[in-house]
């Protein structure tokens, strides 16, 4: 059982780019936490790093209170499951997951048990004497998954160990993955470029972008409160609208004006926290799932909207439409109800729920912090 | 019905042609081979004649057998497999070292592949020289070290690029499993490479084995190589044909061997169904 700590962590290549950037990050003993980010924003290396496959040039990284700083791999008690799955190919199933057992100097007998009661847990049995080459994708990943599981390790660490597989199993796996982290109670690092899997699996996710950890938390708050455009972007599909808006002060309250013709009123509850902004073009932010067909109250505004292109999912219908008031706005999108009246082509009126809105520095993408609202709402 | 049929007929006379030209292509390559083996079982009266129905013997294997020619063949064999198996081991460790690590940069890369530039001859005195200070000449034991150091860069960069083509997540898996890197290579990347092993092994056999100048510069009677000693049937009456012939036929055996030996090492790819 281990924690894991990164203080200012840094990897530079000879080159002089940089993988990660000033890592700081305290991972409690049995967290399962996601590193989410598109792809090279840096989290197979910290993984790596963590892992001690690449070396922390600056920075310090402790598991268990101890600095892996020039401890190499074999010493870390840390299992990978990788994105390839890395199967020993020479070796049968129950080869490969021995192997690891083996290298440490294990007892015969105690390793036949352990492999054993891995195959059974992850039903592997019958596969034990096959080579990699005559497994399916789903049988390789899992005994990748068995290979770090008998070593019983005080960190797991997975690399896109779900990428690979059809769309079926991934939701299967992704539900065993969180079962086995209940069970077994390890410590966790889950990496991957999947809003679901990010969303669904960890206790917090670690959002990275080039080189740097930019936000950290419990999945829905992180969902709830973005620090900026980029993240608000990132996680959710679709994702959250931005649209270019100017905000004004208008008596007590203020006002978010969309293009030339739309003003929406800032609730009450996010004034105090908007006014230093007042009067400054800002970029305003919503969730598709806040936009609606109904006012969520009776005195919501809404404005026009012409429709551009419908999805029917089944369970929801995602909605893609262009604002018709003047002034160049975007196309925004609004996840609507099984039961969606609107169709193509129309011009329907759209209500926002300004409760949950976001605005953000138009320059930097910062978001103008607001207090949060309990999440979830 | 008549468009598909007459499709058939164009696409039938095209298969023809093709085969043809093949066939004629193959017999451009193959007509010398056959050549060589139907001299080599003619006795050397014969040795020129077109008569096709010409009496066959084995009087040129005799004559050969009764000769040096085993010696030189035992010879061959020994250098050949001692060459391959003194270089392989430096070649897998210094293939693998440019593959994986940046050991030496592109300068060390080049000059392994610069030395293949040089034309032999270039080598072949001061090698001589060298050998004859160290005692070396004439002995077995100086043409297994020169082939050796003639196979290496070669050996290197065949296996430079096979293990390349071998994924770093095995080295790494091995290496979080509990493996030195070390033990990561011994225990993964070696098993994993054996084919490319085998394919390069066979490669430099081939090598050794029809080399020319160096055995000529570095043999003596009784340390001759097959290419030496057939040459050594070109004599003062003329060129022993028949001997010759049956002397290519039995230096090609081997490596007839070695071909379907590597293509099937080759083939098989080994990683199948590591990753992915």
């Amino acid at each position: 059982m281990a924690s894991i700590e990164l203080r200012g962590v840094s990897k530079r290549y000879p080159n002089g780019l940089y993988g990660v950037r000033d890592i700081d990050l305290k991972i409690r003993d049995g967290e399962f936490v996601i590193f989410l980010g598109p792809s090279g924003c840096g989290k197979s290396t910290t993984l790596r790093l963590i892992a001690g496959l690449e070396s922390v040039t600056s920075g310090d990284l402790l598991i268990g209170d101890q600095s892996m700083v020039g401890v190499p791999p074999r010493d870390r008690d840390v299992a990978v499951v990788f994105q390839s799955y890395a199967l020993y190919p020479h070796m049968t199933v129950a080869a490969n997951m021995a192997f690891g057992l083996k290298m440490r100097k294990m007892p015969r007998r105690e390793i036949a048990t352990r492999v054993d009661r891995a195959a059974d847990l992850l039903g592997l049995s019958h596969l034990l004497t096959r080579k990699p080459a005559a497994l399916s994708g789903g049988q390789r990943q899992r005994v990748a998954l068995g290979r770090a599981i008998v070593r019983e390790p005080k960190v797991f660490l997975f690399d896109e160990p779900l990428s690979n597989l059809d769309a079926q199993l991934r939701a299967e796996m992704r539900l065993e993955l969180v079962k086995l982290h209940r069970r077994l109670g390890r410590t966790i690092i889950h990496v991957t470029h999947d809003q679901i899997e990010a969303m669904t699996m960890g206790d917090r996710i670690c959002i990275m972008r080039e080189g740097r950890l930019i936000q950290s938390g419990p999945p829905l708050e992180v969902y709830a409160n973005p620090v900026d455009t980029f993240v608000a972007r990132f996680l959710s599909s679709p994702p959250m609208n931005l649209l270019p808006a100017h905000l004004e002060v208008d008596g007590d309250g203020l006002t978010v004006k969309l293009g030339e013709a739309i003003r929406l009123a800032v609730p009450e509850r996010h004034v105090p926290a908007y006014r230093a902004v007042a009067g400054r073009p800002v970029t305003f932010g919503l969730r598709p799932e806040d936009i609606h067909e109904q006012p969520p109250a009776p005195t919501q505004q809404g404005f026009e909207v012409q429709v551009v292109a419908l999805e029917a999912l089944g369970a929801e219908t995602n909605l893609v439409a262009q604002p018709t008031a003047s002034g160049a706005l975007p196309e925004i999108t609004a996840r609507l109800g099984r039961q969606a009246r609107a169709r193509t082509g129309e011009t329907v009126t759209l209500y926002p729920d300004l409760l949950s809105m976001h605005l953000f520095d138009p320059e930097t993408g910062a978001v103008i912090p607001r207090p949060p609202l309990d999440a979830p709402r | 019905m008549t468009d598909s049929a007459g499709q058939g007929r164009g696409s039938g006379l095209r298969l023809l042609l093709t085969h043809a030209l093949l066939i004629l292509v193959c017999l451009v390559i193959l007509l010398p081979l056959l050549w060589v083996l139907r001299v080599s079982l003619l006795p050397p009266s014969l040795s020129y004649s077109t008569d096709l129905s010409a009496p066959l013997s084995l009087v040129n294997f005799e004559s050969l057998f009764s000769g040096r020619f085993p010696r030189s063949y035992l010879n061959s064999l020994v250098v050949a497999t001692g060459s391959v198996l003194l270089a392989l081991p430096f070649a897998a460790a210094t293939g693998y070292a440019f593959a994986r690590f940046t050991t030496g940069g592109a300068v060390a890369r080049f000059s392994v592949l610069a030395t293949q530039m040089l034309p032999p001859v270039v080598i072949a005195l001061p090698i001589f020289q060298m050998f004859q200070t160290l005692d070396l000449s004439n002995t077995l034991t100086g043409l297994i070290l020169a082939y050796a150091a003639l196979n290496l860069p070669f050996l290197t960069w065949i296996l430079m690029g096979f293990f390349k083509g071998i994924p770093v997540d095995l080295e790494w898996a091995a290496m979080t499993d509990g493996a030195t890197a070390w033990g990561a290579f011994w225990r993964v990347v070696l098993p994993v490479s054996l084919p490319g092993l085998a394919a390069a092994g066979v490669l430099g056999f081939i090598l050794a084995w029809n080399e020319f100048l160096f055995a000529l510069i570095l043999s003596g009677p009784n340390t001759a190589t097959i290419p030496v000693a057939l040459a050594a049937l070109q004599t003062s009456n003329g060129i022993q044909i028949g001997d010759v012939a049956a002397g290519v036929v039995l230096a090609v055996l081997p490596l007839m061997i070695a071909s379907r030996f590597i293509q099937r090492f080759i083939v098989e790819g080994l990683t199948l169904g590591s990753v992915k």
